[in-house]
């Protein structure tokens, strides 16, 4: 089945750097881990190189142009209607056989199509930016000295795990890389290993992801068996998949079934997602790049790969389940999710709670975008083909703002947990000062992440303000920024399906109830930290922060801001679609106006219902409650920027007129479980203790009455036994000179007998 | 001449009073000389057997017979002797370093 395929591809040049995308980063971990061994301590090597952080930023701008070349290369061949899989390098594998080297391949390839694009484009691009960020961030805190080569080394194999897994060309691959990651994130969060919460949500995040891993693991298994390959070429190609529906649709929903269980662990999707919170615990850049820009995309990536089977003709209707099932777990943890970020006071846990929720809308998106491939007859219905690649692409197109925003919102979160680290470490001058490493953190009960000692910043940290405004705006979908154009899309599409489908209803609902909510914590969030007075004199005497961490975000507040021309030049229908591609259809100015037309006037009167009340959820409802309870004026003679100055004119007016007490909420049970995490968590201690502890109880058992009990049974039988024999030697003559004539006669007796 | 099945007979004889000689005797050469007796008894046979088959087999048997006979009687005085150095008794019930 396998094989032949490859080798009729033509090898376009733009294949001959792609696996240096993957490769350069993977050289500069060693090179910087190895480079940190010696030098650490040398003054050159620690202001310069930035212990190491120069080099991963070099490596990291030539995967940017590397991947952008790679990006523009496909954009040119889709054009002219290429097909663009290219294949770095194949061996054969030896198969035992006298025909020698067998048909199946084994080897590296990079598999690019839109969806590889897409991705392509987010990680390259935030790595380099958090890169930057990191810079900024790691370097200027003592407490990093002398070890961050080793976050450079491991934020370099990251990234060459994350850009390696949307590049390869099997999902054996895929997995390969995409294991790199998991234990990447491992060591990432557990950074601070010294401190024991880090390395419990080191382990916490390794093993919880590790389950669905192993779901995936079984699930590409099956796979395997259906399809005798694991490459996309044979899996995807309709010929094969035909065969396989033939006999064994189910089984293959199966193993699609298992290998979303991987993407649920690996994405923090509801049951799976109990470890992201405190996956926190890693030092900010990587809750930036690894917990809300790139890996837990990987889930989504997972899921968006398998389009081609729920598109595929011969398995019409056979996957609808299987669609429903990540529209539901997607629904499920949105609203979930957001219902727990309401009550968190720790900043980078609002951000996590928030991208878990984020995450959980492009499932449903994918989700939907799936059961419409799957029932719709759109390989030969124009109308039915449009609908399903703008299902798709919104999904992706969340998935891409949702990256950037968050990716965004993280750094920000960072700048202003440093800088009221800083404040705080100003106010209160250590005597251990020179130590270095006594002033952490968390040692002298001072919490720099938690909004209790925020407030009021506005006035102080313009930039990140702003960054964190627009980042909000777009995760909230307020109207016209980021997010809204896809998120939108999201909504509108469960609606659709759940037109065609009642039981669609339920993530239908949750989308739309998930995004009032997603408008109210994420005001809460910004009118905490920014609005309002400062909640104490450590608040009051933050400062701006430095221009490495500026840069990235200054950048990534104008990409959230331009979400409408991405929109315009076809972001909304980037599907794995020959036929789309950038302003394929449209210029760019009909673009725009075509988006804007289709989401505030839309010709259907039900979608057009549909926006205005998602609209009245996500920007009115829900930041204009937030807005009555949290933040306020800013304190006398501080002043702000002028495109901040009415969002906090407004909140303030709107906390004078409806000013509501909300203590009987806060106090109540469901606000009590909520701050519990629904106690999730706990039950999953229980349960594995109880599953532990059961376990090893009878194992114990097992032990000592099983194995010790048949060795014991052995000993006390052969005792017994030489007990019989001894009582036979009585060490008499006589009785020997019996028993020799006993046996003599016996000897004879027989003899005599047989003869 | 004998009939060898007399000669028979008082073998048997001589192999039975030898056996219950060396059961039932504990002086040691008592049980030595039983057990002597024994093999003569089984000489007595093998020359009856001899007489009765008219083939001289038998006869050379005996005369292996004795001359093993008379290295057993060295080797289990010798025993004996060193018995009696070790335990000072050649007693057999008196003695049971084997026993369990």
């Amino acid at each position: 089945m396998a094989g032949s395929v490859l080798n009729d591809i033509p090898t376009p040049e733009v294949s001959e750097f792609a696996p240096l995308i993957v490769l350069l980063p993977m050289v500069a971990f060693a090179v910087i881990l190895f480079l940190g061994r010696v030098f650490n301590g040398n003054p050159t090597w620690k202001n310069t190189v930035k212990e190491g952080g120069i080099i991963a930023l070099g490596v990291m701008g030539a995967v940017l142009v590397l991947s952008l070349l790679l990006i523009a290369d496909f954009i040119g061949s889709v054009q002219a209607g290429h097909d663009s899989v290219f294949h770095w390098f194949t061996s054969g594998v030896w198969d035992g056989t006298s025909a020698g080297v067998s048909t199946d391949k084994f080897g590296f390839g990079i598999y690019v199509d839109h969806i590889t694009v897409m991705l392509l484009f987010v990680a390259a691009f935030l790595c380099l930016l958090i890169n930057i960020f990191s810079i900024g961030y790691m370097n200027t805190d003592p407490i990093n000295d002398n070890r961050n080569h080793r976050f450079y080394a491991e934020f370099t194999l990251f990234c060459s795990g994350m850009l390696g897994m949307v590049l390869a060309d099997s999902f054996l691959w895929l997995f390969i890389f995409w294991e790199i990651m998991g234990l990447c994130s491992y060591l990432l969060i557990g950074f601070y290993y010294e401190r024991p919460s880090a390395a419990y949500a080191a382990k916490k995040a390794f093993l919880t992801t590790r389950i669905g891993d192993v779901f995936l693991m079984i699930g590409l298994v099956m796979m395997w068996d259906l399809f005798g390959s694991l490459d996309y070429v044979v899996v995807f190609d309709a010929a094969n998949i035909e065969h396989v529906a033939e006999h064994s649709a189910s089984t293959l929903q199966w193993a699609l079934g298992l290998m979303f269980i991987g993407a649920v662990g690996k994405s923090a999707q509801f049951p799976l997602h109990v470890w992201l919170p405190d996956a926190m615990e890693g030092p900010t850049p990587v809750s930036a790049l690894i917990h809300a820009a790139t890996m837990v995309n990987a889930g989504l990536y997972l899921v968006a790969r398998m389009f081609p089977f729920f598109g595929a003709e011969a398995l019409h209707g056979d996957l609808a389940d299987l669609a429903y099932i990540i529209a539901v777990v997607g629904g499920i943890t949105a609203v979930m999710a957001a219902a727990i970020a309401f009550v968190q006071m720790d900043l980078k846990k609002v951000l996590a709670y928030s991208t878990m929720s984020q995450l959980a809308y492009i499932f449903t998106g994918l989700g939907c975008a799936m059961y419409l491939a799957n029932t719709l007859d759109w390989h030969h219905n124009d109308k039915d083909h449009y609908i399903v690649i703008v299902a798709f692409g919104a999904a992706l197109f969340h998935l891409f703002n949702h990256a950037m925003a968050k990716g965004m919102l993280f750094m920000a979160s960072g700048s202003v947990i440093h800088e009221v680290h800083h404040a705080h470490h100003h106010l209160h001058h250590h005597d251990d000062h020179s130590d270095g490493h006594d002033d952490d953190h968390h040692d002298d009960h001072f919490d720099a992440q938690s909004m209790e000692n925020m407030g009021g910043l506005a006035s102080k940290m313009p930039i990140t303000a702003t960054a964190m405004l627009v980042g909000s705006a777009s995760i909230m979908g307020l109207p016209l920024i980021g997010g809204f154009w896809s998120k939108e899309g999201i909504i509108a599409n469960a609606w659709r399906v759940a037109q065609d489908d009642p039981k669609f209803l339920l993530p239908a609902m949750c989308v739309l109830i998930g995004a009032g909510m997603t408008g109210f914590y994420m005001s809460r969030m910004w009118l905490k930290t920014f609005a309002g007075k400062p909640n104490n004199e450590v608040a009051a005497h933050v400062g701006p922060t430095n221009t490495w961490i500026k840069t990235p975000l200054f950048i990534l507040t104008f990409v959230s801001l331009s979400s409408i021309i991405f929109a315009g030049m076809g972001f909304t229908h980037w599907a794995p679609d020959e036929g789309y591609a950038f302003m394929s259809e449209k210029s760019l100015i009909d673009g725009i106006v075509y988006e804007l037309g289709h989401a505030f006037a839309n010709s259907d009167a039900y979608f057009f219902i549909i926006t205005y009340i998602a609209i009245a959820m996500g920007a009115v409802l829900g930041p204009g409650l937030a807005m009555a309870l949290y933040g306020g004026k800013l304190d006398e003679g501080e002043t702000t920027q002028p495109w901040m100055k009415p969002v906090i004119g407004l909140n303030a007016w709107v906390k004078n007129r409806f000013n509501f007490d909300n203590s009987a909420f806060a106090e109540s049970t469901l606000a009590v479980a909520l701050q519990n995490r629904l106690y999730i968590d706990h039950y999953y201690d229980m349960a594995m203790l109880k599953i532990v502890a059961g376990f090893s109880t009878k194992a114990a058992e097992a032990d000592s009455e099983v194995i010790d009990g048949t060795i014991k049974t052995i000993e006390t039988g052969s005792q017994s036994l030489s007990a019989v024999v001894r009582s036979m030697t009585t060490g008499s003559a006589r009785d020997y000179i019996l028993m020799v004539a006993v046996g003599m006669l016996a000897i004879f007796m027989l003899v005599w007998g047989v003869a | 001449m004998i009939d060898p099945a007399l000669v028979s007979g008082l073998s048997a004889l001589m192999f039975v009073i030898g056996l219950g000689g060396a059961f039932t005797r504990k002086n040691a050469i008592i049980v030595l000389m039983c057990i002597e007796l024994m093999l003569n008894a089984a000489n007595m046979q093998f020359a009856a057997a001899a007489v009765y088959h008219g083939d001289t087999t038998g006869w050379v048997y005996t005369i292996f017979a004795i001359a093993i006979a008379a290295s057993e009687v060295a080797i289990g005085l010798a025993i004996f002797l060193a018995m009696y150095g070790q335990h000072d008794t050649i007693s057999l019930d008196d003695v049971d370093v084997l026993k369990n």
